[in-house]
């Protein structure tokens, strides 16, 4: 399985879309091509979640959501306890969730590193 | 030709523990209401059609087409009848497809019935059922929840409008102040503002959920039914109580993907369900006397309060800590207790509110009640704010 997430680029006016749509938000355009989402954010907001849905083991997870510097915004969770609204996050692709014979892939956020 | 349509009967269970099967309690919730308005199930009963609300009957209770069961345990046969899925504002839509069923001349009589029976499944089971309404791949794969959503939210909101905590709490314990004197409310006991936001305890009292929100930040998982007979007002004097006039009816959608809302503290659906609702009724924020906002988490009380007109933009929680939002107050909010202290049964809610509505308008309301109410605001809120509906009731003079 590639770990790779994407976002969707209107090939018409060029908007970019995470997750995939049928048709553009701004201009109504219905073909998109894939662009790989990646890279460094910014934490938008976040919490810690202590009431897990069924499914997860963990006492607790956190969860943000991010702004890729080309503007697309993503929930995820945070692979962090260092959290703070405007820090610095790289985006990995880890399993999310844990299913019966197949797991689930998605945005896992570190804290990035210093500059 | 419009019709004008009312409401001319109500019904309501205890809310909290269902001891019955889901058709069972929506039929309690039925009968009350049918006999409110003076109507007999049976031969020429005079109901139309039926909407039965329920978001989670298939995938909690492992039932479909609940609304053709209803109408056959109630002898309300050959009544059209349809079950409605909204999310967590099936009610209220289930209440404006009734009113469209009148308003358009199709029918007369509507009898509309929200119930949910969710203390079937565990907690967690429950969470992760409401979750479902979520986006699969990019929100609900990922373990975030309707709190998760509901935390990430309140820090915004904190962070720009100076809400704390301590205002969250103000709601609480004023909901359950409230739910005292209702009772069809899940819990009838009211915490110590102390213990549960002061106390050193504080945290072990009252833990965090989805930080910055806490247990009692967050309504209870409940089973309950509500329901509402409406009618064509034309039609007033077959019933035995004046019926109160469904003045106003908005609904608004927003994106399904929260991370994409343009302002993240906005919630556009509520806003713009409201104006719809307002326009529709001739009405100005000033005019409501008494509303029922979804208090599904406490921030969203004073969100909505502020999307809704009744406060300016930022300012709800200020109108919290002078205690305006209380009965007594200037304009008392979720007297009924709303979603955190009467329960959240999904799809019962959006009825719920226009039953505490009609009671308030016909000055039902015992200890709870508003003086001289006349117009009432009820927002039933779907996904996270991406399916909104207002629904305005005045009272007819």
């Amino acid at each position: 399985m590639e770990l790779r997430m994407y976002a969707y680029r209107c090939t018409a006016c060029g908007k970019l879309f995470h997750p995939a749509r049928a048709v553009c938000r701004e201009c109504g355009g219905r073909e998109f091509e894939a662009v790989p989402l990646e890279g460094e954010g910014t934490l938008l907001t976040y919490t810690r979640v202590y009431a897990l849905p069924e499914g997860y083991m963990k006492p607790w997870l956190g969860f943000g959501i991010v702004e890729f510097p080309n503007g697309v915004r993503v929930s995820g969770q945070m692979n962090t306890e260092d959290l703070a609204v405007g820090m610095k996050v790289r985006a990995t692709v880890g399993v999310i969730k844990e299913g019966v014979g197949r797991d689930y892939y998605g945005f896992i956020f570190e804290k990035a590193a210093q500059a | 030709m419009v019709r004008k349509v009312g409401i001319a009967g109500v019904g309501h269970t205890k809310f909290g523990r269902s001891e019955v099967p889901l058709v069972d309690m929506l039929a309690l919730a039925a009968l009350e209401a049918l006999d409110d308005a003076g109507i007999r199930t049976g031969k020429g009963h005079g109901v139309d059609q039926v909407f039965v609300a329920s978001m989670g009957a298939g995938l909690l209770n492992r039932q479909s087409s609940v609304a053709s069961a209803l109408v056959d345990t109630l002898n309300l046969q050959p009544a059209m009848a349809e079950t409605v899925e909204n999310g967590p504002a099936s009610g209220a839509s289930a209440v404006k497809l009734g009113y469209m069923a009148i308003a358009s001349g199709m029918c007369d009589v509507a009898l509309v019935v929200g119930g949910e029976l969710m203390r079937v499944v565990t907690g967690w089971e429950a969470t992760d059922f409401v979750a479902t309404m979520l986006h699969p791949d990019a929100e609900y794969a990922y373990g975030l929840t309707l709190p998760a959503f509901a935390g990430m939210f309140t820090r915004l909101y904190m962070d720009k409008y100076g809400v704390t905590e301590k205002d969250l709490a103000m709601v609480a314990v004023k909901n359950h102040e409230h739910a005292m004197h209702n009772p069809v409310a899940h819990i009838q006991l009211v915490p110590s503002f102390h213990a549960i936001i002061e106390d050193e305890d504080a945290p072990v009292i009252n833990p965090y959920v989805a930080e910055p929100l806490r247990v009692y930040d967050v309504c209870p998982v409940s089973d309950g039914a509500a329901a509402v007979v409406l009618c064509a007002m034309d039609l007033a004097d077959r019933f035995p109580k004046k019926p109160v006039r469904i003045a106003g009816i908005g609904q608004a959608t927003d994106t399904h993907v929260v991370a994409e809302r343009e302002v993240p503290t906005d919630l556009l659906a509520v806003r713009l369900a409201a104006q719809r609702a307002y326009a529709m009724a001739g009405l100005k924020p000033e005019d409501i006397d008494v509303a029922e906002l979804h208090d599904a988490f406490t921030i969203l009380e004073i969100a909505i309060s502020e999307e809704a007109g009744l406060f300016p933009r930022g300012k709800g929680h200020l109108a919290v800590r002078r205690g305006e939002t209380r009965v007594g107050g200037r304009i008392p909010i979720n007297t009924s207790g709303g979603l955190k202290a009467k329960g959240h049964p999904l799809g019962a809610t959006g009825v719920s509110q226009i039953v505490e509505l009609v009671r308030q308008l016909r000055g039902e309301a015992g200890g709870r009640q508003v003086e001289g109410a006349r117009h009432g605001l009820a927002v039933n809120f779907g996904g996270f704010g991406n399916n909104v509906v207002a629904t305005i009731l005045s009272k007819e003079e």
